[in-house]
């Protein structure tokens, strides 16, 4: 038995290179490997059950943006641009600015998302970020504080638009955009505006953008995803897409530093009693912590990196 | 406006047969049969290719050759302006149309008959020349992908302002309205495959830049060959040769 598994462990790694699992499909025998060795706290790969793949960090990646990242967590990679416009505040919220998120799955990243095959997963991803990132309707508990946005009340404001690309997919997606974001968002400069005084209440005043000097944005209140993926009795962190291919279902927790819960989803159709899902949302806050640490360092190195050049 | 300065220094500071630096990398998607990014100046896409593999819509299989298909799609933030519709849009209609011509006149397609070939073509910031940009990522992906090929394709674009030929257009420069000639090319085979002009030129100074072009073309088939020349050598070395 234990031969066997070896053996399935090599064909595991050389069909990895190459091969599209989602395409090709597991074996029965690889099923049995996975959740077997999920069971024992060792998968595939090697790693324990709540750890997470080498994340790598790239920020500044896209010139003309005023701020951007490259995540690249195992084999996923996302990169998201974030560029601000000035606009006109909604007369709902005259004092804040907008930002609207929007994530595109590049065709590169699998053949099904060629033509329009991406979109559902484009919207899917792009609704479960807006909710994280934020916030509820009246704007209370954003992430992104949406009042720093505003430059005249009910007159002009910052439109910030995050566009998000998935490169390459190997699994948990949502976790790389959301670490991608955080990056991006510490990425970016927005332009001091001068206001020019004195302007008639109804009319448009004139504004200067300046060229030189930025202000840089403050992502402390922005939070990080994570998301526990269920297969048969525990649950992991950073699956790969062939451990998501085995999961009965997954939550997706989205926490502050404060451990403060911003947004939460579930996927999968298996239902979940109420006490697994309180538990996973403890385990979510306790992985949350390193998550957070070693993206803020990862994002520290990659901003001193960028610095350099 | 003076796309070429009386000392004869161009807008980015390149002379007007200088290419823009030229940057590729093999492998760049994990998950694709072959992948590259390729670099000109600030012009960056990502190809990937996936196959030969089974045909999808059994209605398109062809008995004796390969199906070849593409998308080249633009990301929202590439251009400075940021475009609402990153793909169905016609000119990247007619730019993946382009790129499959393009490469199925070069790939051995008659060796994996019933098969299917896709190219997908990612741009990640648009600093003109993005065809050609596509068309050497494509070139090194379906390299890397291990699918036979008559040759390698390059491709480079060129113009005329200023009463100067100008190698590789920068954005500004294509916008100029001035003539943009695109040229692709086998070059051991010395064959051109893709030719493409807009606005009008006179038909003696239309062969300088083409010519141009085609010089610029067998500079990046040089530059394309090195790469993979290196790639090749630490894929040996990781086999232990």
């Amino acid at each position: 038995m234990f031969l066997v598994d070896v053996s399935i462990l090599y064909f595991c790694n050389v069909s990895a290179i190459g091969y599209y699992v989602g395409m090709v499909g597991l074996s029965v025998g690889e099923k049995h490997f996975i959740q077997g060795g999920i069971a024992q706290d060792l998968r595939t790969d090697g790693r324990k059950r709540l750890t997470y793949r080498p994340i790598f960090v790239e920020t500044g990646v896209i010139a003309q943006a005023n701020g951007s990242a490259r995540v690249k967590m195992g084999r996923t990679e996302v990169i998201v641009s974030v560029k601000a416009e000035l606009g006109r505040p909604s007369s709902s919220a005259p004092d804040k600015g907008k930002v609207s998120i929007y994530i595109d799955c590049s065709p590169t990243a699998a053949p099904q998302f060629e033509g329009r095959g991406g979109e559902e997963l484009s919207m899917e991803l792009s609704a479960a970020l807006r909710q994280c990132l934020l916030g509820g309707k009246s704007g209370a508990g954003a992430g992104i504080n949406l009042s720093s946005l505003s430059i005249v009340d009910g007159k002009i404001c910052w439109d910030l638009y995050i566009d998000g690309l998935v490169i390459s997919m190997d699994g948990n997606i949502l976790d790389a955009l959301g670490a991608a974001i955080k990056a991006a968002l510490s990425n970016t400069g927005i332009p001091k505006v001068n206001v020019a005084s004195a302007a008639p209440s109804d009319e448009q005043p004139e504004v200067d953008v300046s060229d030189e000097e930025f202000l840089q944005f403050d992502t402390t209140a922005v939070p990080v995803i994570i998301t526990l993926t269920k297969i048969g009795r525990h649950y992991i962190v950073d699956a790969t897409s062939e451990e998501e291919s085995q999961m009965s279902s997954a939550v997706s927790v989205s926490i502050n530093r404060q451990g403060l819960i911003c947004g939460l989803t579930k996927r999968g159709g298996t239902g979940l009693d109420p006490s697994v899902i309180l538990d996973m949302i403890s385990v979510a806050k306790h992985v949350s912590e390193q998550l957070m640490n070693k993206l803020d360092s990862e994002i520290a190195a990659a901003e001193a990196m960028e610095e350099e050049s | 406006m003076e796309y070429v300065n009386p000392e004869g220094l161009r807008l980015d500071g390149r002379r007007p047969m200088e290419m823009r630096q030229l940057r590729a990398e093999i492998g760049a998607v994990s998950g694709a049969d072959g992948s590259a990014m390729f670099e000109m100046g600030n012009t960056k896409v990502i190809a990937a290719v996936y196959g030969p593999r089974e045909v999808q819509h059994r209605s398109q299989m062809v008995n004796d050759k390969a199906l070849i298909r593409c998308e080249y799609t633009m990301a929202n933030f590439s251009t400075g302006d940021r475009t609402r519709k990153p793909k169905g849009d016609r000119r990247s209609t007619e730019i993946s149309l382009v790129i499959r011509q393009t490469m199925e006149a070069c790939i051995l397609t008659h060796l994996m008959p019933r098969s299917q070939i896709d190219i997908f073509v990612q741009v990640l910031q648009a600093d003109g020349g993005t065809r050609s940009a596509c068309i050497n990522a494509a070139t090194l992906a379906l390299a890397d992908a291990g699918i036979p090929m008559r040759d390698l394709v390059t491709s480079c674009s060129s113009g005329y302002l200023n009463s100067t030929p100008l190698l590789d257009l920068n954005y500004v420069e294509d916008s100029a309205g001035g003539p943009d000639v695109t040229v692709g090319i086998l070059p051991k085979l010395d064959k051109v495959t893709l030719l493409q002009m807009d606005a009008k030129l006179p038909m003696d100074i239309f062969e300088n830049v083409m010519q141009l072009a085609t010089e610029g073309c067998k500079a990046v088939a040089n530059y394309i060959r090195e790469v993979l020349i290196q790639n090749t050598k630490q894929l040996e070395h990781r086999r232990g040769v």
